[in-house]
């Protein structure tokens, strides 16, 4: 090719792309140079830290190697080849050790800390510094989540650049100058914000660290565990660290295509909900005062008794969180076993969505991208809000349609916005079509789903073109395959039984579904499956305790239509889904395996062309986009009209919920995560507020059929006129459209 | 004294041109109207000519500065001129009597500049603590915008927060940005991404305002003034142990020597010469016998081991202790530090604490050593000049007064016994600090013009 360069290092030639980072030209030739502040992800190089020092030939003065790119005909000296190089990294090392307080006796970074690496390597055996050390003090806190000791910080401003520069949450800053520089929070206030915990990871020494982590296990007695994120659609790719049996932390296993290696503070820190108190530990069934513990025998007599007992009229609430594998037994054993065919499930997603599918960092390379929806992209799947903000950094344009779009949208106009881009004389549908470089996204509810978006992007022409693609955000991690794993299952027909003799409940987020608990008034008999006792209480007959994505063996497919590997970090404290309902279906008469992989083998034969456990590897790959086959029609769930107050100062608000990234039941039992939870507090448009005489921070009332919630108002500039915005969580039983008045 | 012919404060009379009737008196905005009618590449052109070289301190050639630039046809980026108008450098007080006597001939400037790389767009980003320069400058913006002889630029005065680090060129840019004032790493240059990310040129205010009598007379007729390489008039800002120090408008070559005794009066009190600071406190210092024999341009002082700098001129005499012109160098410096890269911001402070021990008397030989080795690992390894400025400084001291060094080591204190003549010339760190309280600070932070 033409664009390759061909230099030399240390006496080595070395052929190269053009623009290559010299610190991976040379890891290219096997030469390390070694660097703290150089971290690509976080935008061009600073040249901070100065580790990284190097002779070129030709150059006077030593060079920071990380901000040099490979030029034809270089001659690069590092230190092991270049005295100067050598003394001058020698210098630096001196120098960050200076103040450094090397209490790594105590620090959770020692035995995995590149200080202490390169320090062992290249540093000196003893300190010249006779001086008393700058001293702070520590740890401060920087939030709940994250402790600061500013006497080990090297200040390689990785952290503050991660806030300013990719998270752009702008919260971490650097405070004072020279010596006395140091990290801080702008205001001192709690570092509040989606993704602060990768600031622990990207910090090279102990400085940053996790409080759930803080002197929880030495590096030498701990284990990680390679799996998928399962608490959002994404799935990112994780490193679970165990030690004893228990996590201990997560932390990002960098996959390119999809996180990017960064991960969200639901995802990083919410596995202590694992141990919750109230977790079911054995299963439960209803007697004459509430629930009770039984063996496993008994209650998988009972499970068999009420099965038999609805005559399959059976309804199976599906939370779109099981693996693809649980998915598929529940339907071999309900389907096949039961003839049971009937599932509800939050979301439609579809599969005509893998003709336009593509890895979600090609959004980083987008030139235009529409999000269609009323939801937040962070909300849905945190990580494609980061993809968005660098495509945005990178020049592209970000147009949002929804209720707080750049374009506005009445409340579940979403859908039709999205019809209309397809249709022939929409200015920015024309846009999408024209360019090779187009992304779409949904994210929202309803609207008819996957299968609705799929259509536009085929409308659009964006099949053809590798550089476009579409991605619809499910509210639920595995909402894919759990569908088309229940689909698999059987090849009847659904239909629906009145009156319902069961309802079988898989899962914690159907189990505290308001729509599945009306389902349940209808129901004969439930069976829940369930991790903790709260969902468990008051309309369960018989209890079956979940395990956590954590603690399973299987696969799930993530929104871009990705089948990645989930593999077991601890084991836990209940058989897993898989044990007990193999047993039941052999009790059916039907086979299946309790071993996950087993599982997979067959559903796989039946939806993933035969595709091998093994094949997914640790970072599984984006099948290939199949042919586009239109999804079935299914209309639009209720038509969209806009809800403006005409001539009276308060009239109603049409009410918009969202459930909030960091809520469910896995968030709410972790108490270090409490703060980053919704404030209670009502978003109201800048028109429908000064109608009313609302401003930010008044109490407010919010009244529908003869319920009412009091909560602080938030005016909301980017919010359509006509609605009210709160959190699920905050909205308790109001209904479609409240009144808001001042308290 | 000189009879030197006045460049930069022609027609002054030795007072200010603060009024625009009496600056166009002295033939003001002949400078301007010529160059409106000459096309940027012709301006460019006469700079070239005139060899004039960069007034902030790196002596870089201005018309070839500018000739980096790219045309707005090959970057459609808005272009921008800023001026560098920070002046921090201990010793040098030039910028500010520019701005106070011949504010116009600095605008005048500027709009020519802004002409020659085809910008419409003008920063002048000033000390903070130049309030009344701030003020004749807004005074001076107005009138002539008064007469609208602005035409179609914009210029914009942004007044500093008080860092010396702001007066480096990427880390003012990011200043201006409204980031942190650190210095960036370069490639790229500041011509090619700088404000913005766009095509600027960043200049000194001295030199912006002698573009201004270079179109008046004449690239080739400015480069008969002065010395070969050094071509032209430098105001030289004279300060320490003279009997008359102050700003002194002289050409290229003129010996140190005759600055000293002649133009500044011999030194005070007295005394006897014992060593000059010749450009700035970065610059290497030179024992009173090099001193007799330099002349004051880039080749004689580099071929002397030092730089003519920001030609600030600090004269010290036989009282003056030289460990504590080091501590008070560095404390400087240490103080000055951005804390971006780590053997500056490290190795600044050590520096100063070695000093200070041996100032004290508690030194031993070795501490002398680690001085000498902790300068040289600061030297070269960082980001910016400025850590580099502090170990090259202070290495000069000891190279040259080494004895004195010795001396304090060995006879467990100062020999100076605290009549050091330095109060008052280059002040420590916490004196600084006693001044700039936020009673110097006054708004209006920025005002457009
Ligand atoms: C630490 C540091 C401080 C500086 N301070 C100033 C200053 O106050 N004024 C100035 O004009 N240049 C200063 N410079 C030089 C500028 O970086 C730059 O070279 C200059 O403004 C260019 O203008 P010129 O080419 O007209 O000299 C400083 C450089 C460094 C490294
Ligand atoms: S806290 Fe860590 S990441 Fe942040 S500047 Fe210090 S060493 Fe770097
Ligand atoms: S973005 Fe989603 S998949 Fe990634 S860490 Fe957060 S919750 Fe998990
Ligand atoms: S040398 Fe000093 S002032 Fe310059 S970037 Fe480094 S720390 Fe900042
Ligand atoms: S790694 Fe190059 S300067 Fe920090």
């Amino acid at each position: 090719m033409s664009d390759l360069v061909k230099l030399t290092i240390d006496d080595r030639e070395v052929e190269v792309a053009k623009g290559t980072g010299l610190v991976e030209t040379a890891a290219a030739a096997g030469i390390e140079i070694p660097v703290f502040c150089y971290e690509p992800r976080l935008g061009p190089a600073v040249g901070a830290c100065r580790m990284c020092l190097v002779e070129v030939e030709g150059m006077p003065k030593l060079q920071a190697g990380c901000t040099l790119t490979a030029q034809d005909g270089m001659v690069v000296h590092t230190a092991s080849t270049s005295a100067r190089a050598a003394e001058g990294q020698k210098g630096t090392l001196e120098f960050i050790l200076v103040n450094h307080p090397l209490d790594c006796p105590v620090c959770d970074k020692g035995g995995e800390c590149p200080l202490q690496d390169l320090t062992f390597r290249y540093g000196p055996g003893s300190t010249r510094m006779t001086f008393p050390k700058l001293t702070f003090d520590k740890p401060i806190p920087v939030s709940p989540l994250i402790a600061l000791d500013r006497e080990r910080c090297i200040l390689c401003y990785r952290c503050t650049r991660f806030s300013s520069d990719v998270a752009e949450d702008e919260q971490l800053i650097a405070r004072n100058r020279g010596a006395y520089s140091m990290i801080a929070t702008f205001g001192d206030e709690p570092y509040r914000a989606p993704f602060s915990g990768n600031v622990i990871e990207l910090c090279p020494v102990g400085a940053l660290t996790s409080t759930q982590y803080r002197f929880e296990a030495r590096p030498w007695e701990i284990q990680d565990v390679p799996t998928v994120c399962g608490l959002c659609p994404a799935g990112c790719n994780i490193r679970a660290t165990t030690r004893e049996g228990l996590v201990k932390r997560v932390q990002s296993r960098n996959h390119p295509e999809v996180d990017g290696g960064w991960l969200c503070d639901k995802g990083r820190f919410t596995f202590p909900h694992l141990r919750s108190d109230d977790r079911v530990r054995e299963p439960l069934v209803r007697g004459t005062v509430g629930l009770e513990p039984v063996s496993w025998d008994a209650a998988l007599d009972r499970a068999e008794e009420l099965l038999r007992g609805a005559q399959g009229k059976i309804v199976t609430a599906l939370s779109g969180s099981e693996t693809t594998e649980i998915a598929y037994g529940l339907g071999v054993l309900l389907r096949r076993g039961l003839g049971a065919h009937s599932a509800v499930l939050d979301e439609s997603t579809s599969a005509a969505l893998d003709a336009c599918r593509a890895p979600l960092s090609t959004i980083g390379a987008a030139e235009l991208v529409v999000v269609v929806g009323d939801d937040e992209v962070v909300d849905r799947a945190p990580i494609v809000d980061l993809w968005l903000r660098k495509a945005r950094r990178a020049g592209a344009e970000i147009v949002t349609i929804g209720a707080r779009g750049s374009v506005p949208a009445p409340v579940g106009g979403a859908a039709e916005a999205l019809r209309d881009l397809a249709a022939a004389d929409s200015e920015l549908g024309g846009r999408l079509r024209a360019s090779d470089r187009a992304i779409l996204v949904w994210s929202g509810s309803g609207g008819g789903g996957g299968a609705r978006l799929a259509e536009a992007a085929h409308a659009l022409g964006f099949e053809g073109k590798p550089g476009c693609a579409v991605f619809h955000l499910p509210a639920r991690a595995n909402a894919r395959g759990v569908a088309e794993a229940w689909a698999a299952a059987a090849d009847a027909d659904e239909a629906d039984p009145e009156p319902i003799g069961l309802l079988v409940v898989s899962g914690d987020e159907a189990a505290g579904d308001p729509s599945v608990r009306a389902l349940a008034e209808r129901a004969s008999t439930v069976i829940a499956i369930t991790m903790f006792h709260s969902l468990a209480v008051g309309w369960a007959d018989l209890v079956l305790p979940a395990t956590a994505s954590l603690e399973r063996e299987g696969t799930a497919m993530n929104l871009e239509g990705r089948v990645q590997r989930l593999r077991r970090a601890v084991t836990p404290p209940v058989p897993d889904e898989l044990a007990w309902l193999s047993k039941l279906a052999e009790r059916f008469g039907v086979a299946l395996s309790p071993h996950a992989a087993v599982v997979f083998e067959e559903l796989s034969g039946r939806i993933y062309g035969g595709l091998l456990l093994e094949q997914l590897g640790e970072h599984a790959g984006l099948p290939a986009r199949r042919p586009y086959e239109a999804p079935e029609p299914t209309p639009l769930a209720h038509s969209p009209e806009a809800n403006v107050p005409e001539d009276h100062f308060v009239g109603t608000l049409r009410l918009l919920r969202y459930t909030p990234l960091f809520s469910g039941h896995q968030v709410e039992r972790v108490p270090e995560l409490q703060f980053q939870r919704p404030e209670r507090e009502v978003a109201l448009s800048t028109v429908d507020a000064d109608r009313r005489g609302i401003a930010t921070g008044d109490l407010v009332s919010l009244r529908s059929n003869g319920t009412s919630v009091e909560l602080r108002a938030r005016v909301d500039a980017r919010l359509v006129e006509g609605v009210a915005r709160l959190a699920d969580e905050h909205a308790a039983h109001l209904h479609a459209d409240v009144e808001v008045v001042k308290a | 004294m000189s009879s030197a012919p006045e460049i930069v404060f022609a027609g002054t009379d030795g007072g200010a041109l603060t009024e625009l009737a009496a600056y166009e008196a002295v033939g003001g905005l002949t400078a301007l109207r010529r160059a409106r009618e000459m096309t940027p590449a012709q301006i460019v052109a006469e700079l070239e000519a005139s060899q004039l070289r960069g007034r902030g301190g790196a002596f870089f050639p201005t018309g070839r500065k500018w000739s980096f630039l790219p045309k707005p046809e090959q970057n459609p980026r808005p272009h921008y001129l800023v001026v560098n108008a920070d002046e921090s450098e201990p010793g040098t007080f030039k910028d500010r009597e520019i701005m106070l006597r011949v504010p116009f001939r600095f605008l005048e400037g500027c709009l020519v500049a802004a002409r020659a790389i085809e910008s419409t767009r003008v920063f002048v980003y000033i000390r903070g603590e130049y309030l009344r320069e701030f003020e004749v400058l807004v005074s001076a913006l107005e009138q002539l915008r008064a007469r609208n002889l602005l035409g179609d630029v914009t210029i914009v005065l942004h007044r500093g927060a008080g860092a010396y680090i702001c007066g480096e060129e990427t880390a003012l840019l990011e200043s201006l940005e409204g980031e942190r004032g650190q210095p960036r790493t370069k490639p790229p240059f500041p011509a090619i991404a700088g404000l913005y990310a766009s095509p600027t040129a960043v200049n000194n205010v001295e030199s912006i305002t002698t573009v201004t009598p270079i179109i008046e007379m004449g690239g080739a007729e400015y480069a008969k003034l002065g010395v070969e390489d050094s071509t032209g008039t430098r105001v030289f800002s004279l300060s320490g142990n003279v009997v008359r120090p102050g700003n002194y408008e002289l050409p290229h070559g003129y010996p140190l020597r005759d600055l000293i005794y002649e133009v500044g009066g011999g030194i005070a009190d007295g005394r006897t010469l014992k060593a000059v600071i010749p450009g700035g406190s970065s610059t290497p210092i030179l024992t009173a016998s090099e001193a007799e024999k330099v002349t004051l341009d880039f080749d004689s002082l580099s071929q002397a081991g030092t730089a003519i700098g920001s030609a600030a001129v600090i004269v010290l005499d036989d009282r003056c202790c030289m460990v504590q012109l080091g501590v008070r160098v560095s404390q400087f410096y240490e103080h000055e530090s951005c804390g971006k890269c780590t053997p500056c911001r490290v190795g600044t402070r050590w520096l100063t604490q070695i000093l200070k021990k041996i100032e004290a008397g508690h030194g031993t030989h070795a501490d002398l050593d680690l001085l000498l080795d902790v300068g040289d690992h600061v030297n070269g390894t960082c980001l910016c000049p400025l850590g580099d400025s502090d170990a090259i400084a202070v290495a000069s001291y000891v190279a040259k007064f080494r004895e004195e060094f010795l001396q304090h080591i060995e006879d467990g204190g100062c020999p100076f016994h605290g009549t050091s003549s330095l109060d008052g010339i280059v002040a420590p760190t916490d004196v600084h600090e006693a001044h700039a309280g936020g009673a110097e600070i006054h708004r209006p932070l920025e005002v457009v013009g």
